[in-house]
């Protein structure tokens, strides 16, 4: 005696044309609202300040909610206060120069400057850049060791990678650094290069 | 405000937290007004150290204290200086970091003012211990204040802190009274506090603190040369590298014990003129004509005597051969020569046979010139009857001894006593009376007298630098016509002029010596005065040739430097003392004292003042002395003429530190900005412009999450805080205000945050 299952399944039923267009609708809003939310983050995490010093004759945009420090040796310096560890910053600088340095006697000089205020300075690499608005300029990665100033605290020394930007013009050399801990450098670098491409001087 | 509303909320809450948590703070020491916790930490340890072969070798220790958030440390001269005892060029800071353990180097410290004969000395600190340097801006240590040495009493009880030993000991707080001053002609009465406290020689540049938590006096002792064999000293390195440590290895000196304390008033010029960068350099060119002779000669005391009492010239009234019951000053009078900033001296004092240490001063370095007359005493502080016996070392070697007997009732034996000089007018009348007389043929002498006899036997012997140029006629007697008791002219002549320079006067009863004192003649006759100085003035230069042309100037703009100073002079002997002082807003930062070594008369005698970042604003005055009297002024202003506020210079108020939790996991979280807005901002204020100018300070929490905001808050201010950390909702709070109801005392205050993850 043989037995035969038989399954008797509920007849396919074809969507209506509404449902059907309920259905895509629902896809292009989900796409629509990744989209947005992507943008939103990438217009947060990239929103800007602008900075602007006549006297020195410099524009420039800067992260939004990085904290902006001109009390310094610097023309200014931004840091990412919220960045656990080392926080990271940008900075420009301005030296004079006269028509006889060139870009090489500037890095010569910092070098050298580095190296006897800080013994764990280290040259990374050096070469030529042009800068977006066509600028020649000279790249510079170093590194060197940081650690809170705060005797009584027991604070790990943290690795710094930092990159300069030298560019020589209208008798006065320009240097936009970028100082971020060596572990984050490449994910912050991106800040640095919008930072870098919007600066005016 | 740039906060999400999320966190937003959580701000609200954690404001009520922050307050609660900040009103009802932990104090982490006990309530007194001495800070123990803030002066262990700014106690350090200088150790000088210098290469041999490929290691740094000890040479020197002492203690230090840290003055000023930027890295000032007050300290003995004697071990920071390079010399013959302290051969080393290198000065390691070390730091208490954990109360009871030894300290830790982290710093290295360049002397920045010193002064060896005050034996004290400013360090600067300026690299890491690794040689790295350091941005002085960026350095925010805890510091001590100085506190009014001069408002110290007998019987105070103070506390002393320093390292007991070598570096292998914690700090140590020695606990004891004021048991007397020693009086010098360096400082007056107060040249030195004594002490009771028990002070080991290496706590020798440490502090003394008053019941608030005040400096007021650095104990200190200079070490004799170093003698393995007199125990005066340790070898703890094999700095020979021979493999063993003995006693051909560099021996460390550590002093004996310590009963002096140097007044914190000397410290204030040294730390005015630190903190202001200022450096003063003279003479420049062109105007000495003699060098200074440093003596190479045995340095000795000689001529030892005792008076009662010292008038403003640092010359003893009188000379006594005993002392009645109940005297409570007394001073001992000796002259000396061929000494230096690092002779070390010593008086040792023995009652009935019995080493007497109140009124002993321990092995200190000499603060006067190279010869002259000088003292050591004391007063205020009664001496018991008994036979006393003064001994003075040099070098650690006994020298001249005196006797004396303090007891019974006032000697009425004849007496000379207050001798002043001056010029004699038409009338016979002593005017001008003084110890600096213009240069001329005569200078007279004006002394009191007692109980004189008539007939019997006087003298007065004239000296003029060291040699004898005239005395009274032998077998001179008391006149009956003098009386027995008044006032008696004398004077010296000379038909060809007396000469400019030091000048001494004797006066003998009976062949004793019964009254001494030194003046000057210096400079041209003025009426009755003398004038030795005058056009001093102001200008600025790039080079000293140009300084003497340029025309004077006396308002400056902002940052001048360097600023020139000149003036003329007249008829100065050589080796004639001279002081020269610098103020600035009435407060001296440079004063010293020097033998003149130039040409007797000149014009342009030309100093420089000057400051790497420019003379800070303020009102500058130079002042011109010679022994206690000024004879020219002038000064100048620098932009506005007035000193900057510095809004750090008190160490006053709470330091606020604490730790920084996950508020899931509990653990520290490293790397969290915690930053203190100025009372003038709001949370609000801050976010939206994120501006550093806004910020009173900055900390970060270390891999523990503990954080110490390096400000001390001030009570009635209104704070506000911010703590921020990536992937974490930032905590935020306003009107954070510190009242004597929440937080009674000056104990730190210690607070717990958690951070909750995003």
């Amino acid at each position: 005696m043989s037995t035969t299952i038989i399954e008797v399944g509920e007849a396919p039923v074809e969507l209506t044309l509404r449902q059907k267009w309920s259905h895509y609708f629902v896809i292009i809003y989900a796409i629509l609202a990744i989209i947005i939310g992507v943008n939103l983050r990438d217009s947060a995490v990239f929103a800007t300040v602008p900075y602007s010093n006549p006297q020195v004759g410099i524009t420039a945009f800067y992260p939004h909610r990085w904290m902006i420090d001109s009390s310094g040796d610097y023309v200014f310096r931004v840091r990412d206060m919220a960045q656990t560890g080392f926080k990271t910053a940008m900075q420009v600088n301005i030296i004079p120069v006269n028509s006889d340095m060139t870009t090489r006697n500037i890095l010569e000089t910092l070098i050298l400057n580095r190296s006897q205020t800080d013994s764990t300075f280290r040259v990374l690499s050096q070469e030529p850049i042009q800068l977006a608005d066509n600028t020649e300029a000279t790249r510079m990665t170093s590194t060197f060791v940081a650690s809170n100033e705060d005797p009584f605290l027991e604070s790990i020394p943290t690795v710094v990678e930092r990159m300069d930007v030298i560019a020589v013009q209208g008798g006065q050399a320009i240097i936009i650094s970028f100082l971020s801990d060596a572990l984050t450098f490449e994910q912050n670098y991106p800040k640095f290069e919008q930072f870098l491409n919007d600066v005016d001087f | 405000m740039m906060l999400t509303s999320k966190a937003r909320l959580f701000a609200t809450s954690w404001l009520m937290l922050v307050v609660l948590l900040i009103t009802s703070g932990v104090p982490a020491a006990a309530q007194t007004s001495l800070d123990v916790e803030r002066i262990q930490r700014a106690t350090v340890l200088v150790m000088q150290t210098r290469i041999i072969g490929s290691s740094p070798i000890i040479t020197c220790v002492g203690s230090g204290t840290i003055v000023s958030r930027d890295g000032l440390i007050l300290t003995n001269a004697h071990h920071s200086l390079s010399g013959a005892n302290c051969s080393g060029d290198t000065l390691i800071i070390s730091l208490n970091i954990r109360p009871g353990e030894p300290p830790v180097a982290r710093y290295q410290a360049e002397v920045v003012q010193a002064n060896p004969g005050l034996d004290l000395a400013l360090l600067r600190i300026t690299r890491q211990v690794d040689g790295r340097l350091i941005d002085r801006a960026s350095l925010a240590l805890p510091f001590v204040e100085i506190g009014d040495s001069a408002g110290v009493g007998l019987d105070d009880t103070i506390t002393v802190v320093g390292y007991p030993g070598i570096g292998n000991d914690p700090i140590v707080f020695e606990r004891g009274t004021i048991s007397g001053f020693a009086a010098e002609p360096s400082g007056g009465d107060r040249s030195w506090i004594k002490t009771s406290a028990s002070i080991t020689g290496t706590m020798s540049g440490g502090g003394a603190y008053n019941q608030n938590g005040l400096l007021i006096g650095i104990p200190t002792t200079a070490p004799l040369t170093p003698n393995p064999a007199t125990g005066n000293c340790i070898s703890v390195q094999d700095s020979n590298a021979d493999g063993l440590i003995n006693t051909n290895d560099v021996c460390i000196p550590t002093g004996g014990f310590i009963n002096l304390l140097r007044p914190s008033a000397f410290v204030r010029p040294l730390l005015q003129a630190a903190q202001l960068d200022i450096s003063i350099s003279f003479p420049l060119e062109r105007v000495i004509s003699t060098t200074a002779t440093i003596p190479t000669a045995r340095p000795h005391f000689r001529y030892l005597g005792f008076s009662p009492s010292v008038n403003p010239a640092g010359m003893p009234t009188t000379i006594i051969r005993s002392l009645p019951t109940g005297s409570n000053s007394l001073y001992l009078f000796f002259d000396y020569e061929n000494m230096t900033p690092e002779t070390v001296y010593e008086l040792r004092v023995n009652t009935n046979g019995i080493p007497n240490p109140n009124f002993s001063v321990s092995p200190v370095r000499w603060s006067g010139g190279s010869r002259g007359l000088w003292y050591v005493g004391s007063s205020g502080q009664p001496f018991p009857n008994g036979n006393y016996e003064f001994t003075l070392f040099i070098d650690g070697i006994a020298g001249d001894s005196a006797r004396l007997v303090i007891g019974g009732g006032p000697d009425e034996g004849a007496a000379f006593s207050d001798i002043v000089f001056g010029l004699l007018d038409s009338a016979g009348n002593v005017t001008g009376t003084g110890f600096v007389l213009p240069t001329g043929n005569t200078a007279s002498a004006r002394f009191l007298y007692r109980n004189m006899t008539p007939g019997g036997s006087w003298a007065a012997i004239w000296y003029y630098e060291g040699q004898e140029v005239q005395r009274t006629d032998d077998g001179t007697v008391w006149a009956e016509s003098d009386g027995a008791s008044g006032t008696k002219t004398i004077s010296i002549q000379s038909v060809n002029g007396l000469l400019p320079g030091s000048y001494r006067l004797e006066l003998y009863i009976e062949g004793r010596l019964a009254a001494v004192s030194d003046f000057t003649l210096a400079g041209g006759q003025d009426g009755s005065f003398a004038r030795i100085f005058n056009n001093t003035h102001f200008t600025t230069a790039s080079t000293v040739q140009e300084a003497l042309s340029a025309a004077p100037i006396s308002s400056f703009s902002a940052g001048t430097s360097p600023i020139f100073a000149m003036f003329n002079w007249q008829l100065i002997g050589p080796g004639t003392l001279w002081r020269i002082e610098w103020s600035v807003d009435n407060q001296l930062f440079f004063s010293q004292t020097q033998p003149w070594s130039g040409a007797p008369t000149g014009s342009n005698f030309l100093m420089q003042i000057a400051s790497p970042a420019g003379l800070p604003d303020g009102t500058y005055r130079l002042d011109l002395f010679v022994g206690q009297i000024q004879f020219d002024t002038a000064q100048f202003r620098v932009g506005i003429g007035q000193l900057p506020i510095d809004r750090f210079a008190s160490a006053e108020g709470i330091a606020l530190r604490g730790q920084v939790l996950n508020s899931v996991s509990r653990d520290g979280i490293q790397g969290v900005s915690v930053m203190l807005i100025s009372e003038d901002y709001s949370v609000a204020d801050f976010t939206r412009d994120w501006n550093q100018a806004q910020l009173i300070a900055t900390a970060t929490t270390d891999r523990n999450g503990r954080f110490e905001v390096n400000v001390p808050l001030q009570r009635g201010a209104l704070y506000s805080i911010v703590l921020l950390a990536e992937g974490f909702l930032p905590i935020t709070a306003d009107g954070v205000e510190i009242t004597d109801e929440n937080h009674p005392d000056n104990s730190p205050i210690d607070i717990t945050l958690e951070l909750t993850p995003e």
